[in-house]
C-alpha cells in the first residue's frame, strides 16, 4: 500500500497521551475516567483497521505476508555507517487482530481496576494507570512495528510498566515474581537483540536493513539467511538465529522449561494484570514466532520441527497436570494458560495451513477466554480475599449470575465446541496430523494423538475445579455474599460474547482476516 | 412441498426452536412467574417433600410449557417431514438430499478442507428426527410435573432445551466435524443435568465422571476424525465414503468398479490401506478409533462406569438422555460411519457390543436400586445395538435403537412415577405391591418389560417392539456364524442384486506380499460374482487382516443366552416394585400417582406397542445400501436369512416365558427366595463380584482418577516448583553469590579499594599540594625549577623525568607536611 496513514500512530500514542494527562488531575474519580476514556478511544480506533478487509482491498482471504495496511514510515536515526532505523508501522492479518485484541483488553482491564481503593495496596492510583497507559503503548508498538530495531524498543518499553505493576500493586511475594518476570523477559530479549544485529550486520552493506517485511521477502537476504554455508560463531546461522529468536519468545509464550515466572507473576498481579499478561502478553510470544522466525528462517524451522513439537506437546500434557495439582485458584489458571499456549507452539511447529491457522486462533481464543477467566477469579478474590479452591463450595447458588458467567468462561478455557477455546485445538490438531515430511513428518500423529489426549486431561482439571468452587452445598463463610455487579457483569460480557462468536463462526470473526497471511508465510517457507 | 429445500429448511427449524428456547429461558427463565392463584392451585402437590422445598421454584411452570412448545413445535416439524418424506419417490428424495448437499452453506476451511454446516437428508435422519421430537416432547410433560416445586426449575428446562437443540443437530449433522460438535454439546448438557442437583457430592461427581469418561472416548473419535482428514481430505459423510471406497479399491482391498481416487481428490487415501501400525492397517484404526467416541457416548465395555452414576440426575433426564436418545448416538454415530468400516473394525465393534451386553446384564441380575437396574438394561440393550452393528445388521440395531427408546422411556418415567409416589425412594429393597397403588404406572411398565424381554408369538411374528427388533439382530449374528462364508458360496447369492439387501458377497484373494500375512479381504460386491473365491473361504478370510475370520461362536453364544437373562431381570425389577407384600409400609402408605405424567407414559406405552410393526423396518431401508463397501451390512430378508429366523424360535423364541417365569417363581413374594439361594457359596461370591460391578469403578477411581489427580499431578507439581524452579531460583541465587563475591572481594576490596585508594590519594595529594601552598614565594620558586627540571629530564626520558620530579618534590613537601593528616579523616 502506497497511501500512507497515521492512524496506528495515534492508536499506539493515544494512552500516552492520557498517561500524561492524567497526570495533571488528583481526584481519583477523574483519573479513572480519563484512563478509561484513553482506552476506548484506541479501542474504536483499532475497530477502523478492519476496513480494508471489508471494502475488498484485502481479497478475499485476507492479504498475503508483505501486503500491509496502514503503513507509516519516518525516517527516525540515521548514522553514517547506514544504521537506518525508521519508525515503520503498519499491519496485516498476523498483527491486526491482536492489536484489536489488545486495545479491548486494555480497555476491559482498565474497567476491572474500577475498585482500585478497595486492594491491599490501594496508594498510587495515579501511578497506576499512567503505567497501565504506557503498558498499552508498548503492546501496540510491539504489534505494529514492522521496523526490528522499533519493535525492540517497544518490547523493551512494555517490559519496564509490567514490572512496576506487578512489583508496586502485587500480592505478598510481589518482589519476587516481578523481578523474576523482569530477569526472564530481559534475557530473552537480549537474545533477540543478538538476533536481530546479526540480521543486520551479516548482510553486505546495501542489503543491510532493519525492515521486518524485506527480511522475510527479500531473494537475497533470505538466500543468506538460509544458506547453510552461512555460519555463524560455527554453527549454521539460520538455526542459531532461529534458537535466540525462539528462546526470547519461547519465555513470552511460555514454553516449557522457561515457564515457571508465569504462574508467579499470575497469582501476585492485581487481576487487571493478569487479564492483560494472560490476554495480550503472552501472544508476543507466538506473534513473534510468526513474525521473525518463520518468515525469515523457514529452513530451521523445517530443521527444528519435531523440537518445537516435542515442546509444544509438554507444555499441554505437563501445564494441564500441573493446573490439576494446584490448590491456589489462580494459579490453576496460570497453569491452563501454559497448556494452551502449547496448542499454538505445535500448530506452528506442524508448519500446515490447518496448524498454523490453528496456532493464530488459539492465541486469540485464549487471548479472550483467559482474561475472562482471571477476572472471574478475581470477582471472588475481591470477596472473600482468598483464592484456595478447596476453600470454595456452592458459589452457583451463592452468586448465581457470576455461576454462570463462569460456567461458560472455564467452558470456553476448556474446548467446548461452539466456544472458542474449541476451534483453537481442533485446527492445531488437524494440523499436527497432516504435518508433511518437512516438518513433523512420522511425529505428526503422534504429536496429534499426544495434544488430542491433552484435551482429556483439560475437561479433568476444569471440572474439578469447577465442582469443588461452584457446585455443593452453600457455605456458611459465603453466603452474604452479592452477586456479580453491573461493572463485572459489563467485563465480563464482552469476552463472553466474543468467546460464543469465535466459536460459531470462526471463518467470520477471525479466520478469513488471517488465513491469507498465514498460507503466505507457509507458501513463502516453501512446504 | 415440491421445493427440495422444504423438508430441509424444516429440519433446520426443528432444530432451532429449542435454540431459541434455550436462549430464551436462559436470560428469562427464572423471571418467568404465574399470577399466584395459579401458584395456590397447584402448590402443595408434592410439596412436603424433603427434597422439594415448599413453594414453586424459579420460573414455574412457565419455563417448562415454553421449552415443552419448542420441543412441541419441532416435534410438528418432524412430522412434516416424516409425511413429506415418505410421500415422496425416490427420485424426489435423491433431489432432495442433494439440493441439502448442494446448499449446505461454508462453514470454514480447516486449511484447505472445507467444512460445510450441511443437512443429511435421509430416511435415518427423518427416523431419528421423529423419535427424538417425540421421546422429547413427552419427557418434557412429563418433567413438568416431576420437577414441581424444584427451586431450579427453568434451568432445568433451559438446559433441556439445550439439549433437545444438540441432539437434533447431532441428527442431522452432515459432517462428522460437526456431528463432533454437537455429541460435545449433548455431553455438557449431560453433565449439567447429571449434576443437575449438584449439592449432592454423589451428583456432582457423577456429572463430573460422564463428561471426563466421554471425553475419553472422544479422545478416539478426535484420532479418528483426524486420520480422515488427513487420509480422505474431508470431514462430509457422503464424501468419505466415496473416497474410502475409491482408497480400498485402489490399495486393492476391493475390486468392485468405482471412481478412482485421484478424481474425489483424495490422494493419500490409498496409505490409509496400506501404511499399517502395529500390524493393523490405519483404515481399521480409523474405524476404530471413530467407534471409541461411541464407546463413550453409548457406555460400551471398556467406558461404561459412567452410565449407571449418571442415574443421580432427575429420573426424566435418565429417561431422554441415558435412556432414549443421546446414549444411542453413539449407535448412530456407528451407523452413520459404518461406511468407513473395515473388517477388522467391525469385528472389535461386535466384541466390545457383545462383552457389553453380557457383563451389563448379569450386573442387573443383582441391583437394587430401581433406576440401576434400568441403568444396566440400558447398557445391555445398546450392547445389543452394537454388536448388532458389528455383525452386520444395520437396520436391526438401528430398529432396535427406536424400540429402545420408547419402551426404556416408558420404563424410566415409571420408576419416576414410582420414586415420586414413594417420595424419592429408589430402593426396590423398601417397594412392593405398588401395583394397586399406581396401576396405570405398573401396567405401562409391565408392557415395557414384555417389550424388552421381546415377547411375542414366534410363529405368527406378532410381538411388542423388542420382540422384533432384538429378534433380527440375533437372527443375523446366527446367520453370520452359520453363514458368513458360505452365504457367498450360494451362487444365487452372489448374484442377488444388491439393493440394500446383501453387501458383502465374498472376500477374493488378492496378492500383496506373498507371505502370511498376503491375503486381504477384498469385497466381490455389488452384483458381482464371488465364483473365483468359491472354496476355502474360511481359511482365507481367516488369513485376512490380522485373523479376523469367522464370527466366534461365543459372539453368537453369548447375546442368545443374554436373551434369556434379560426378561430374568426385568421381571425380577417389576415384581419386585409392583407384586408382593409392602416391604415399607411408610413408603406404601403414602404412595400415589400424579394424573398430570401419565398421558405422556400412555403416549409412549403406545408407541412401544406399535414401534413393531415390521413396517418401521422399510423406513429406514433406503438409507442402508450406501452402508458398507468393506463390510458386511445384512439388512433383507433373502432366503438364507430367513431360515436364520426360522431356526430362531426354538432357541429364544420363548425365552420371554422362560426368563419372565423364573424371575415370577423367584421374586413374586420379594426378596425371600433369593436370599436362600445366595447361601449357597457360589452365588454368594458372584453377587459380591456383580455387586461390585466386576470392580471397573475401584480400578478406575484408583489407578485413574487418584493415580492422575494425586500422583501423577502432583509430582508435576512438584517437579515445577522443586526441580525447574530450584533451577531458576538457584541459579538467581548463585548469581547473587557470585555478585557478592564480586561486590565483597572484588567491589568492595578490589574494584571500590582502587577507587578509595585513588581517593585517598588524591585527598592526601590535595592536603599535600595545600600544605605546599605556604604562601613562601622561596618555596614556590624553588618548585617551579624542580618542575622545569622534571620537564627537561622528561624530554630526554619521561619516566625519569617524573621520578626525580616526584622524588624532588617529596623532599620539599614532607618538611612541611607536619601538620595533621586532615585529608584522609575528611575522605572517610
Amino acid at each position: 500500500m502506497n497511501e500512507t496513514s497515521s492512524l496506528l500512530t495515534w492508536v499506539v500514542f493515544t494512552p500516552t497521551i492520557g498517561g500524561v494527562l492524567l497526570l495533571f488531575f488528583n481526584r481519583s474519580d477523574t483519573i479513572k475516567r480519563i484512563a478509561l476514556m484513553f482506552t476506548i478511544i484506541p479501542f474504536l480506533l483499532s475497530l477502523y483497521l478492519f476496513q480494508p478487509y471489508f471494502d475488498g482491498s484485502a481479497g478475499a482471504a485476507g492479504a498475503g505476508y508483505g501486503r500491509v495496511f496502514f503503513e507509516q514510515i519516518v525516517p527516525w536515526i540515521s548514522t553514517v555507517g547506514g544504521f537506518e532505523v525508521n519508525y515503520h508501522v503498519g499491519i496485516d492479518g498476523l498483527s491486526m487482530p491482536l492489536v484489536v485484541l489488545t486495545t479491548l483488553i486494555t480497555m476491559l482491564a482498565c474497567l476491572a481496576s474500577w475498585n482500585f481503593e478497595s486492594w491491599k495496596a490501594k496508594r498510587g492510583l495515579k501511578g497506576y494507570m499512567f503505567l497501565l497507559l504506557l503498558l498499552e503503548t508498548g503492546m501496540l508498538g510491539v504489534f505494529v512495528s514492522l521496523d526490528f530495531f522499533l519493535f525492540y524498543i517497544f518490547w523493551e518499553v512494555m517490559l519496564l510498566p509490567m514490572y512496576f505493576l506487578i512489583g508496586v500493586w502485587g500480592g505478598p511475594r510481589k518482589e519476587y515474581a516481578a523481578i523474576k518476570f523482569f530477569i526472564f523477559t530481559l534475557a530473552g530479549s537480549v537474545l533477540m537483540l543478538v538476533a536481530m544485529l546479526a540480521f543486520y550486520f551479516y548482510p553486505p552493506v546495501a542489503d543491510r536493513t532493519f525492515n521486518i517485511i524485506r527480511l522475510a521477502t527479500d531473494p537475497a537476504l533470505q538466500a543468506l539467511f538460509n544458506d547453510p554455508n552461512t555460519l555463524f560463531l560455527g554453527f549454521k546461522f539460520s538455526t542459531i538465529m532461529f534458537v535466540l529468536l525462539f528462546i526470547g519468545f519461547a519465555i513470552k509464550i511460555p514454553i516449557f522449561p522457561f515457564h515457571t515466572w508465569l504462574p508467579d507473576a499470575h497469582v501476585e498481579a492485581p487481576t487487571p494484570i493478569s487479564m492483560i499478561l494472560a490476554g495480550v502478553l503472552l501472544k508476543m510470544g507466538g506473534y513473534g514466532l510468526f513474525r521473525f522466525c518463520y518468515p525469515i528462517l523457514p529452513e530451521a524451522a523445517k530443521y527444528l520441527a519435531v523440537f518445537l513439537g516435542v515442546l509444544g506437546v509438554i507444555n499441554i500434557i505437563y501445564g494441564a497436570l500441573c493446573a490439576m495439582a494446584q490448590d491456589d485458584f489462580k494459579k490453576l489458571v496460570a497453569y491452563s494458560s501454559i497448556s494452551h499456549m502449547g496448542y499454538v507452539l505445535l500448530g506452528m511447529a506442524a508448519m500446515t495451513q490447518a496448524g498454523f491457522q490453528g496456532a493464530m486462533f488459539q492465541m486469540i481464543a485464549h487471548g479472550i477466554s483467559s482474561p475472562m477467566c482471571f477476572f472471574l477469579v478475581g470477582v471472588i478474590y475481591d470477596r472473600a480475599h482468598h483464592r484456595e479452591i478447596n476453600r470454595f463450595g456452592g458459589l452457583w447458588l451463592t452468586m448465581p449470575v457470576y455461576g454462570s458467567l463462569a460456567t461458560l468462561g472455564f467452558f470456553a478455557s476448556l474446548g467446548l465446541p461452539t466456544l472458542c477455546g474449541f476451534i483453537g485445538e481442533v485446527y492445531a490438531i488437524f494440523g499436527t496430523f497432516v504435518s508433511g515430511p518437512q516438518a513433523l513428518g512420522a511425529y505428526a500423529i503422534p504429536f496429534g494423538i499426544l495434544a488430542a489426549a491433552g484435551a482429556i486431561l483439560t475437561a479433568g482439571y476444569i471440572l474439578w475445579m469447577i465442582q469443588r468452587v461452584y457446585l455443593g452445598k452453600e457455605r456458611p463463610e459465603y453466603t452474604g455474599y452479592s452477586d456479580a455487579s453491573l461493572r463485572e457483569v459489563v467485563v465480563l460480557a464482552p469476552m463472553g460474547i466474543l468467546a460464543v462468536a469465535l466459536g460459531i463462526f470462526p471463518m467470520q470473526t477471525l479466520l478469513k482476516f488471517v488465513t491469507g497471511t498465514l498460507n503466505n508465510i507457509l507458501s513463502l517457507s516453501g512446504v | 412441498m415440491d421445493d427440495p429445500g422444504f423438508l430441509q429448511s424444516c429440519l433446520l427449524a426443528g432444530v432451532l426452536v429449542p435454540l431459541f428456547s434455550f436462549v430464551y429461558l436462559a436470560f428469562r427463565g427464572s423471571k418467568l412467574k404465574l399470577a399466584r392463584r395459579e401458584e395456590d392451585e397447584h402448590g402443595g402437590n408434592d410439596a412436603h417433600d424433603a427434597h422439594h422445598p415448599t413453594g414453586p421454584g424459579q420460573g414455574e411452570p412457565i419455563a417448562g410449557w415454553v421449552a415443552t412448545a419448542a420441543i412441541g413445535i419441532s416435534l410438528i416439524l418432524a412430522i412434516i417431514v416424516t409425511y413429506g418424506w415418505y410421500g415422496m419417490g425416490a427420485l424426489q428424495r435423491a433431489d432432495a438430499a442433494e439440493h441439502a448437499a448442494r446448499t449446505a452453506p461454508l462453514w470454514t476451511m480447516v486449511g484447505s478442507v472445507p467444512i460445510h454446516f450441511g443437512v443429511k437428508l435421509d430416511s435415518l435422519t427423518v427416523i431419528m428426527f421423529l423419535m427424538v421430537t417425540l421421546c422429547s416432547t413427552c419427557i418434557h410433560l412429563f418433567s413438568i410435573g416431576y420437577m414441581k416445586g424444584d427451586p431450579r426449575f427453568a434451568r432445568f428446562f433451559t438446559f433441556l432445551s439445550l439439549f433437545c437443540f444438540s441432539m437434533l443437530g447431532l441428527v442431522i449433522s452432515a459432517s462428522l466435524l460437526f456431528l463432533y460438535i454437537f455429541w460435545e454439546l449433548v455431553g455438557v448438557c449431560s453433565y449439567f443435568l447429571i449434576g443437575f442437583w449438584f449439592e449432592k457430592k454423589s451428583a456432582s461427581d457423577a456429572g463430573l465422571k460422564a463428561f471426563v469418561v466421554n471425553r475419553v472416548g472422544d479422545f478416539g473419535f478426535m484420532i479418528g476424525m483426524g486420520l480422515c482428514f488427513v487420509y480422505l481430505q474431508t470431514l462430509s459423510l457422503d464424501d468419505t465414503a466415496a473416497r474410502f471406497a475409491a482408497g480400498a479399491r485402489e490399495a486393492g482391498w476391493m475390486s468392485a468398479p468405482g471412481e478412482a481416487f485421484q478424481m474425489l481428490g483424495a490422494q493419500r487415501a490409498p496409505e490409509l490401506f496400506t501404511t499399517q501400525f502395529l500390524g493393523i492397517s490405519l483404515a481399521t484404526w480409523m474405524g476404530i478409533g471413530l467407534f471409541c467416541g461411541a464407546i463413550g457416548k453409548s457406555a460400551q465395555f471398556p467406558l461404561q462406569v459412567w452410565l449407571p452414576d449418571a442415574m443421580e440426575g432427575p429420573t426424566p433426564v435418565s429417561a431422554l438422555i441415558h435412556a432414549a436418545t443421546m446414549v444411542a448416538a453413539g449407535v448412530y454415530l456407528v451407523a452413520r460411519v459404518f461406511a468407513l468400516l473395515t473388517p477388522g473394525a467391525q469385528m472389535f465393534i461386535a466384541v466390545i457390543g457383545c462383552i457389553t451386553l453380557t457383563m451389563a446384564a448379569l450386573i442387573a441380575l443383582v441391583q437394587t436400586d430401581i433406576k440401576r437396574v434400568l441403568a444396566y438394561s440400558t447398557l445391555s440393550q445398546l450392547g445389543y445395538m452394537i454388536f448388532g452393528l458389528g455383525v452386520g445388521a444395520w437396520i436391526a440395531a438401528l430398529f432396535h435403537l427406536m424400540t429402545h427408546a420408547f419402551f426404556k422411556a416408558v420404563l424410566f418415567l415409571g420408576s419416576g412415577q414410582v420414586i415420586i409416589g414413594c417420595h424419592h425412594e429408589q430402593d426396590m429393597r423398601r417397594m412392593g405391591g405398588l401395583l394397586r397403588k399406581m396401576p396405570v404406572t405398573g401396567l405401562t411398565f409391565l408392557v415395557a418389560v414384555l417389550a424388552i424381554s421381546g415377547a411375542g408369538i414366534p410363529w405368527l411374528g406378532i410381538g411388542l417392539g423388542g420382540y422384533y427388533s432384538k429378534d433380527e439382530i440375533l437372527a443375523v449374528a446366527y446367520y453370520r456364524q452359520h453363514n458368513w462364508t458360505a452365504a457367498a458360496t450360494h451362487d444365487e447369492h452372489a448374484a442377488l442384486p444388491t439393493g440394500g439387501q446383501i453387501v458383502l458377497a465374498g472376500y477374493a484373494q488378492h496378492d500383496q506380499e506373498g507371505a502370511a500375512e498376503s491375503q486381504a479381504p477384498v469385497l466381490a460386491g455389488a452384483g458381482q460374482s464371488a465364483a473365483e473365491g468359491e472354496t476355502d473361504y474360511v481359511a482365507r478370510y481367516a488369513a485376512g487382516e490380522h485373523g479376523v475370520g469367522t464370527l466366534p461362536w461365543i459372539l453368537f453364544f453369548l447375546p442368545i443366552a443374554i436373551a434369556y437373562v434379560t426378561p430374568f431381570y426385568m421381571g425380577r425389577c417389576f415384581f419386585l416394585t409392583f407384586l408382593g407384600k409392602p416391604r415399607d409400609k411408610h413408603v406404601h402408605e403414602h404412595a400415589h400417582e400424579s394424573p398430570t405424567m401419565y398421558v405422556p407414559l400412555l403416549i409412549l406405552a403406545f408407541m412401544t406397542v406399535i414401534s413393531g410393526s415390521f413396517l418401521f423396518r422399510d423406513y429406514v431401508a433406503d438409507s442402508a445400501p450406501t452402508a458398507a463397501p468393506l463390510v458386511a451390512a445384512i439388512n433383507g430378508h433373502d432366503h438364507a436369512l430367513h431360515a436364520a429366523h426360522a431356526a430362531l424360535p426354538t432357541l429364544v423364541g420363548f425365552a420371554f416365558v422362560v426368563g419372565l417365569g423364573l424371575a415370577w417363581l423367584i421374586y413374586r413374594r420379594g426378596f425371600d427366595i433369593s436370599e436362600k439361594i445366595r447361601v449357597l457359596p457360589v452365588i454368594r461370591q458372584a453377587h459380591t463380584v456383580l455387586w461390585n460391578k466386576f470392580y471397573f469403578d475401584h480400578v478406575y477411581n484408583t489407578v485413574f482418577r487418584d493415580g492422575v489427580r494425586y500422583v501423577l499431578a502432583v509430582i508435576c507439581r512438584l517437579f515445577d516448583n522443586w526441580i525447574i524452579d530450584g533451577i531458576v531460583d538457584n541459579s538467581a541465587r548463585l548469581t547473587e553469590r557470585i555478585s557478592r563475591f564480586s561486590g565483597v572481594v572484588l567491589d568492595n576490596m578490589g574494584v571500590d579499594g582502587l577507587v578509595n585508594l585513588v581517593g585517598y590519594i588524591a585527598w592526601n595529594l590535595g592536603g599535600l599540594f595545600r600544605s605546599m601552598q605556604t604562601g613562601i614565594v622561596r618555596n614556590y620558586i624553588l618548585l617551579a625549577a624542580l618542575a622545569v627540571a622534571g620537564l627537561i629530564i622528561s624530554l630526554w626520558n619521561v619516566p625519569v623525568g617524573v621520578i626525580v620530579f616526584v622524588i624532588a618534590a617529596g623532599i620539599i613537601v614532607i618538611p612541611w607536611s607536619r601538620r595533621p593528616a586532615v585529608a584522609s579523616e575528611r575522605y572517610r
